[in-house]
């Protein structure tokens, strides 16, 4: 069994942490292609303060928690506080963090992060009740929408048990090893989920750029379809 | 014909959903032709037709990823609020759309679909809903300001529109007005001729002077201005009092000498700008060559929402780094009263005025402050309709309905109910909606649950307030008036 924690922890670890970050890098690209090549000169008249400013309203969302479902924004809003602090910041996290690179950095109390831990798993569930549970979210809702919310919940739910025996069903290796295949799984899944927002969330408030539309696009895709003589 | 809806709605978790509410039954969107030979194919042609030569490729791609379905947007959408239906959700009408480009222009969706036996298809059925769904949207975009992840729905909408279009799918009373407005004789949406519009102008400067006591002649086709004025070309036929505001200022400012109309072409109007960027484009490009026919400056573009945008975002969009300036009126007046260039009269208007934001200026935050500056600058009982702003409420007309007659009870019932409820609230006497559309839009509102106020431009009641020196007085003007309306 140690044999394959060490595999999970070593090359499995590197290949699938890789695959997000040239994931995310492929996202960040193209972004920014579409910015600065495709869009490029028709870019200066856009509202870029605005859009700087809304970006960052939204990443940091206070004054958008009470409009909106106060339930499930608030939810929403600190499941994303544990799933950004714990998985970065949680001490043994830390010690993986400053094996590979040697630095020191800030860790996280085992209180603070058994508390984060605990409400982010109860958060998503919280989301995943709302999901379930209400019409109107259940009509726009796709498999994948529930499927990512229990992805998501794995690693949380199996590192917190792992790192409370007295809770552990399993044997400690037992569930070590499924917090590591879950937590890799969604590396894999990052950047090809819609959790690939952690890079296109930086770039869909700037949809206005969308607005600057292609000169001439109109005439060729009316060209294309029906040739030069085109009527409206 | 009206769009048949279809029998029953995917929920999503593998059961189906009742049809629909009564409500949108009996009044679903008014689309000709909802399906014609070969829709699916023909759709998917302009759908690829479109990735190929436009922008919207990485668009869609960053949408597909990022579109969290978490039905923020549902809240602030008014056409949602008033069906309850779920298909009116924003997001929903969005995901249609992006379903369709995931299966068919993905490499990973066609990878499923030979995976797997009940991935999505595109249907006629399909392609019916979204004509439906898209058409019945305002395209006033309030749900994008509500979005975390900052999808622009109004954007997929009219995207939407646009691929409906090429497959003929459209809205007959926008495509009338814009096979007029491009291929015509008329050039203008209103199919309103040159000499038409000479006799309007003329009445337009005959009412002035009885007016004012000062005669005036409208600058014709005058070369090397610094304003070229383009309305939407209905003011001429309905809107006397807002372009005679108009008129108005530019004199009272001085700047008689610095403006002109061109008789080519004289509409503003572009509905392109609600769903096909080829007509978009083509109607820009009308309006610049206008403007550089007549050795023109800048765009003068008068009180109407969706005008002031489509040529404020999009000539220099389409025209380059030499496009001309585009002005909105609302923004020159406003200049003309910090200046000190106009005189508004404060003791001429004493109702309590409320200020109506038309979606496609007040959106995007260009126009909010403006008007509310010039209106408090001589309007003593001014109160704001809440919310306003960027924040505010569609009139119900907005992304064309309005001008699409069948649909009138929809945007009676469904798409205006909420401003009805709205203005009923402020209980103002006169609400200011420097749009055509709204305007248009209000005017049926007020009439339909007979709430007690006045819909008017805002040069409307400029025109009212405005003294000119050496012309007749607001004071005397009031006292007119209203003999005349005794």
């Amino acid at each position: 069994m140690q044999a394959w924690i060490d595999i999970l922890m070593g090359p499995v670890f590197v290949l699938t942490f890789l695959i997000m970050v040239l994931g995310l890098g492929r996202h960040l690209v193209l972004q920014l292609d579409t910015l600065l090549r495709r869009k490029g000169d028709r870019l200066r008249y856009m509202p870029w303060k605005k859009m700087a400013r809304e970006t960052v309203s939204w990443m940091v969302p206070v004054r958008h928690l009470t409009t909106g479902n106060v339930l499930f924004s608030n939810s929403s809003f600190l499941f994303h506080i544990g799933a950004i602090v714990v998985p970065l910041f949680l001490a043994d996290h830390i010690a993986l963090w400053e094996k590979v690179t040697g630095w020191n950095l800030p860790v996280l109390g085992p209180v603070v992060a058994d508390v984060l831990t605990v409400l982010t798993i109860f958060t998503l569930l919280v989301l995943l009740a709302y999901r379930s549970f209400f019409r109107k979210m259940r009509v726009i809702s796709r498999p994948s929408d529930y499927s990512i919310l229990l992805l998501v919940l794995a690693p949380f739910l199996t590192g917190f048990l792992a790192a409370h025996p007295s809770m552990n069903p399993l044997r400690w290796e037992a569930m070590f090893m499924l917090h590591l295949l879950s937590a890799e799984l969604l590396f894999v899944l990052v950047p090809f989920t819609k959790m690939s927002h952690i890079v296109l969330i930086f770039f869909d408030r700037i949809s206005e750029m969308h607005w600057q539309l292609k000169p001439g696009a109109g005439d060729r895709v009316a060209n294309a379809l029906y040739g030069k003589e085109a009527k409206v | 014909m009206a769009v048949q809806m279809p029998v029953t709605v995917p929920s999503g978790d593998g059961t189906e959903m009742p049809p629909m509410l009564d409500l949108r039954e009996k009044l679903p969107y008014h689309v000709e032709n909802p399906t014609p030979e070969n829709v699916v194919e023909r759709f998917l042609d302009a759908f690829a037709a479109v990735l190929e030569y436009t922008d919207y490729k990485p668009l869609l791609d960053s949408y597909c990823r990022t579109t969290n379905k978490c039905n923020r947007c549902s809240v602030t959408c008014p056409v949602y609020r008033v069906t309850g239906d779920p298909r009116d959700i924003p997001c929903y009408k969005t995901t249609l759309l992006l379903e369709t480009y995931k299966r068919y222009f993905t490499f990973g969706g066609m990878a499923r679909s030979r995976f797997t036996q009940n991935g999505f298809e595109l249907t006629s059925e399909l392609i019916r809903e979204m004509a439906d769904v898209f058409y019945r949207c305002t395209a006033c975009r309030r749900c994008t300001l509500e979005c975390p992840m900052g999808m622009d729905h109004g954007l997929i909408t009219r995207l939407g529109r646009y691929i409906l279009s090429l497959v003929g799918i459209s809205s007959k009373a926008l495509q009338v007005s814009v096979r007029e407005q491009l291929e015509g004789e008329t050039h203008n949406t209103s199919k309103i001729p040159k000499p038409a519009l000479l006799s309007n102008i003329e009445f337009l400067q005959d009412e002035f002077e009885e007016m004012f006591d000062v005669k005036l002649e409208v600058p014709l086709d005058r070369e090397d201005r610094d304003y070229v004025f383009f309305c939407a070309v209905s003011d001429y036929l309905m809107e006397p009092d807002t372009l005679m505001g108009n008129m108005a200022v530019l004199y009272a400012a001085g700047d008689w000498d610095r403006w002109t109309i061109g008789t080519h072409n004289y509409d503003g109007i572009n509905y392109g700008l609600f769903y096909s960027d080829w007509h978009l484009e083509r109607i820009i490009r009308q309006l610049v060559s206008e403007v550089t026919r007549l050795k023109g400056r800048n765009i003068l573009v008068g009180e109407c929402g969706h005008a002031s945008r489509s040529a404020h975002d999009f000539v220099p969009v389409f025209g380059g780094r030499e496009a001309y300036p585009v002005v909105s009126f609302l923004e020159y007046t406003l200049d003309c009263v910090r200046k000190g260039k106009i005189t508004l009269n404060p003791d001429i208007i004493e109702e309590t005025v409320t200020y109506h934001d038309p979606c496609n200026i007040a959106r995007g935050g260009w126009i909010v402050d403006q008007p509310r500056e010039i209106l408090k600058s001589f309007v003593r009982n001014y109160r704001e309709m809440t919310p306003g702003g960027r924040l505010n409420y569609c009139c119900g007309g907005g992304g064309g309905l309005v001008s699409i007659d069948e649909i009138h009870e929809f945007r009676m019932e469904i798409g205006g109910k909420v401003k009805a409820d709205q203005m009923m609230r402020t209980g103002a006497d006169i609400v200011i909606a420097p749009c055509a559309n709204c305007k248009k839009q209000l005017k049926e509102l007020v009439e339909y649950y007979e709430i007690p106020t006045k819909v008017m431009g805002l040069h409307d009641l400029i025109l009212k307030a405005i003294e000119i020196p050496g012309a007749k007085p607001a004071e005397e003007r009031k006292e007119e008036a209203a003999l005349f309306e005794m």
